[in-house]
């Protein structure tokens, strides 16, 4: 272990990764800060598994450097590291208690450590009851969350989960969401990828926002959020009564029969409510929203998903 | 280091616990038992008293036919004495074993047999009314006891084996005089299924000589019968074509008879003939490689030959199991992506050697099992009954083939473990998988078809050309292990054996690394080769 702790967990500088003339991942730069809990976002073969997999070292770049814990290569710290991989399978024949106990000393953890650790988080996440049951055995939920579990038993500072959420019910995945935060409550840096853009927007300090391979953002949600105009709907007077003021850059009226504004940039939608209101506007109603982070995927990225999802 | 053990640790406790492992464990010493216990179960439990029918129309064979039936009936007590003698032997007596090396090797059909039958004929020869004496009650128990001084004291006593066969007379209403085609008329269906009166059973057997038999004699010269179905001569009726025993022992006793009567009627002393019979030249055969003064070809040396055929099999067996497993557990891993984990917690190497480990640790936990319970097995027959078991043993563990057993078990495994290793790293799916097995199946079914010729012919051109086969050195060379091929080849094919092992370990440590993180269709060879040239870029 490292005794000063480094202000980023990851860097990446102009990652690229191409499969002769396919590529993969084009020039992606990112920190993930140390402790912090970070998403990649991204729709459908966006470049998320790959990019994870460089982060891992399991296979190189093309081109650009990336830095995991200090160290040139995830594999020269792989014992600070778990890794859940986007696919999830176990051996069948084991049982769930010594799975979790093979990966945790593969990790470096001494056999009786192991051992107790693995018990510890199978009681820990409501498995305490198939400790000892063969993996095969399993439903896939309670199997996905055994390699979870396999993959932080050895208390690592960086974790990486590929797609943790798919194919939970929403119980589990309320219990996936405990797993995270009780990583950060630890101090462990957490990287997950998702298409579910609510897990994302509870949960990440910061996301990297991939689509066709290249970078759309990176940032914390607020900044995301801001990405995209805010918009307020209301019920009143004409849309052009809207448009000269100064927090409003157009207006238009829908089908039925409401105004939308879109505000200018850093606009509040409470100011035009006060505009409105000097001005003598008279409003039947007034309805804001702020933008979700589904919004600003599909603000930024919607077009190219549809098309990449089924490419 | 410390992740191939875990990895080796992981491996062999997961085979191990297979069913597969375990009915390997168990059915080779299960066959070999059995090979040995159920005929032997057979011949003294199952098999009922066989009833035949005697109807001698010419009036002149019925003393021979009765008196080989009675003869061969004694041979089977006097076996059975023997053994049993044999097993309850005073421990302080010395009694010389038989060594191996000085049977010659035509002996060979006689020490099989079970005990030394050279020794029973010269018994007989030396006492002709012993053997009939054995039939009597009472002279069985004048012979045991005459034997029994030389018996543990607290020996069971000896039980005399059921009869085999049982002649029954001809049922009353049917005139022995009739004619042979009514006889059989009228038998037959008690020679199907029907039981016989007075015998509770169907009739075994029927034998039917017909009035003109002595003169249906074949001599020199004359034709052999041309229909098969010819009812000339003696007729043997029976339903059960596989227990010949009966149809040969009246089949000698009626030759014995006939030539007999040929010498009277040529004026020679059928003693005189008998004796003649038994003259024969002494005759060794020589194996110029062997030591001065040891170049006789003993029973040993015959053993010796054909030991490695066996070897050979269970090499080829112990290669294939492990190596199939080692093909499966990599496509199971591939195919639900738990590679991409261990990749991440240890190096491609070491998963490798993590897996050829603990794979070649199931491979000799199942060896040691076989070549065990071998040994165990051979030792608990080793006696009177099997008595090629015991001086078998001493062979197999004197000749040296033990070692060299091992060490091409090594080489043969790790050769076709890296590659499996590499097929199983290419495919997604075991039915992928059986695609590619199917071509390396090929290559090891080889050595498996040479292998009795390479046994008959050891040092010659098939052998000598196969060794250097590095796929096939293993196994010929084990094959051939006995017969002390030349040292240039042992050691030169041995270096060629090594050098493939490492060649075979690097690239498919190579494939290895490429092929685990792979997805899709397994590569065609070009594009394999060609990423091979330029790692970690296959996709």
């Amino acid at each position: 272990m490292s005794d000063a702790v480094l202000p980023h967990a990851v860097v990446l500088e102009g990652v690229t990764k191409k499969y002769g003339d396919f590529t993969a991942v084009d020039d992606v730069s990112a920190v993930i800060p140390t402790g912090s809990i970070y998403g990649f976002l991204g729709p459908n073969g966006a470049g998320k598994t790959t990019t994870i997999r460089m982060i891992l070292d399991i296979i190189e770049p093309t081109a650009g450097a990336i830095t995991v814990l200090g160290a040139s290569s995830a594999l020269a710290v792989r014992e600070r590291i778990g890794y859940l991989p986007e696919e999830k399978g176990l051996y069948k024949k084991m049982k769930a208690w010594a799975m979790i106990a093979y990966f945790a000393r593969l990790k470096g953890m001494e056999k009786g450590a192991a051992k107790r650790r693995a018990y510890e988080l199978l009681e820990r996440y409501g498995l305490g009851e198939f400790a000892n049951a063969r993996c095969e055995t399993l439903s896939k939920g309670m199997g996905q969350k055994v390699q979870v579990l396999a993959s932080i038993a050895h208390d690592p500072e960086f974790v990486v989960l590929d797609e943790p959420f798919s194919g939970l019910d929403p119980a589990n995945q309320q219990v996936m969401e405990d797993v995270i935060l009780d990583l950060q409550r630890r101090g462990a840096t957490v990287v997950f990828s998702t298409h579910v853009m609510e897990h994302a927007e509870r949960m990440c300090d910061r996301i990297l926002l991939i689509a066709h391979a290249r970078k759309v953002f990176d940032g914390t949600i607020p900044e995301a959020k801001a990405l995209i105009p805010r918009t307020v709907l209301l019920a009143g007077p004409p849309p052009d009564a809207f448009v000269d003021l100064p927090e409003v850059a157009s207006a238009r009226r829908l089908g039925d029969g409401r105004v939308e504004l879109v505000l200018a940039p850093g606009a509040d939608p409470q100011a035009v409510l006060r505009s409105c209101f000097e001005r003598g506007l008279v409003l039947t109603s007034f309805e804001h929203h702020e933008p979700t982070l589904h919004d600003v995927f599909l603000q930024l990225v919607g077009e190219e998903a549809r098309t990449a999802s089924f490419r | 280091m410390r992740n191939t053990l875990l990895i080796a640790g992981r491996e062999y406790a997961e085979n191990a616990r297979t069913k597969g492992f375990w009915i390997n464990l168990l059915i080779f010493p299960l066959i070999l038992i059995a090979s040995v216990k159920v005929p032997e179960l057979l011949e003294k439990k199952a098999k009922p008293v066989r009833n035949f029918v005697l109807v001698d129309q010419s009036g002149e064979f019925e003393e021979a036919v009765a008196s080989g039936v009675e003869r061969f009936e004694a041979r089977r007590v006097l076996q059975e004495l023997t053994a049993w003698a044999m097993a309850n032997r005073r421990r302080d007596l010395e009694i010389p074993e038989v060594d191996l090396e000085d049977v010659p090797a035509t002996g060979i059909s006689d020490l099989l047999l079970g005990g030394s039958g050279s020794t029973l004929e010269g018994l007989i020869d030396l006492d002709p009314g012993f053997l009939q004496r054995l039939l009597d009650p009472e002279g069985l128990e004048q012979v045991v006891a005459a034997i029994r001084p030389f018996l543990d004291p607290e020996a069971p006593d000896f039980v005399p084996p059921k009869r085999r066969f049982e002649r029954v007379p001809l049922l009353p209403g049917v005139s022995p005089d009739a004619p042979p085609e009514e006889i059989v008329r009228t038998l037959k269906p008690y020679l199907v299924d029907e039981d016989y009166p007075g015998a509770s059973r169907p009739l075994f057997a029927l034998i039917l000589i017909p009035e003109d038999a002595p003169q249906q004699l074949l001599r020199p010269g004359s034709l052999p019968t041309a229909r098969s179905d010819s009812q000339d001569g003696v007729q043997f009726w029976s339903a059960n074509l596989t227990d010949r025993n009966l149809a040969e022992v009246v089949r000698d006793a009626l030759d014995r008879e006939v030539r007999e009567r040929e010498f009277l009627r040529r004026g020679v002393d059928a003693e005189v003939v008998a004796e003649v019979q038994r003259t024969s030249v002494r005759f060794v055969a020589f194996d110029p490689t062997k030591q001065e003064g040891e170049e006789a070809v003993s029973l040993a040396d015959t053993i010796r030959k054909w030991a490695p055929v066996g070897f050979v099999y269970l090499l080829w067996i112990a290669i294939f199991n492990v190596v199939v497993m080692l093909l499966n557990n990599t496509v199971e891993e591939k195919s639900n992506r738990i590679i991409e984990v261990l990749v991440s917690s240890a190096t491609p190497n070491e998963i490798m050697a993590g897996k050829l480990v603990g794979i070649a640790g199931v491979g000799l936990t199942m060896m040691a099992a076989w070549i065990l319970s071998l040994v165990g097995i051979l030792n608990y027959l080793a006696g009177p009954a099997v008595s090629w078991a015991g001086p078998l043993l001493a062979v197999v563990r004197s000749s040296g083939l033990l070692p060299l057993f091992a060490l091409y078990f090594l080489a043969g495994y790790l050769t076709y473990a890296g590659l499996f290793l590499a097929i199983g790293s290419l495919c997604n799916t075991v039915k992928e998988a059986q695609n590619f097995m199917g071509t390396a199946m090929v290559i090891l079914m080889v050595p498996l078809f040479t292998m009795v010729f390479i046994a008959q012919d050891p040092n010659g051109t098939l052998a000598k050309v196969m060794s250097w086969i590095p796929f096939y050195t293993p196994f010929v060379m084990m094959n051939r292990a006995a017969a002390s091929p030349p040292t240039s080849e042992l050691i030169g094919t041995g270096v060629l054996m090594v050098f493939t092992v490492f060649a075979m370990l690097w690239l498919s440590g190579k494939v290895f690394r490429i092929g685990i993180l792979r997805t899709g269709q397994p590569p065609r060879l070009l594009e394999l080769v060609k990423s091979l040239r330029t790692p970690r870029q296959l996709r």
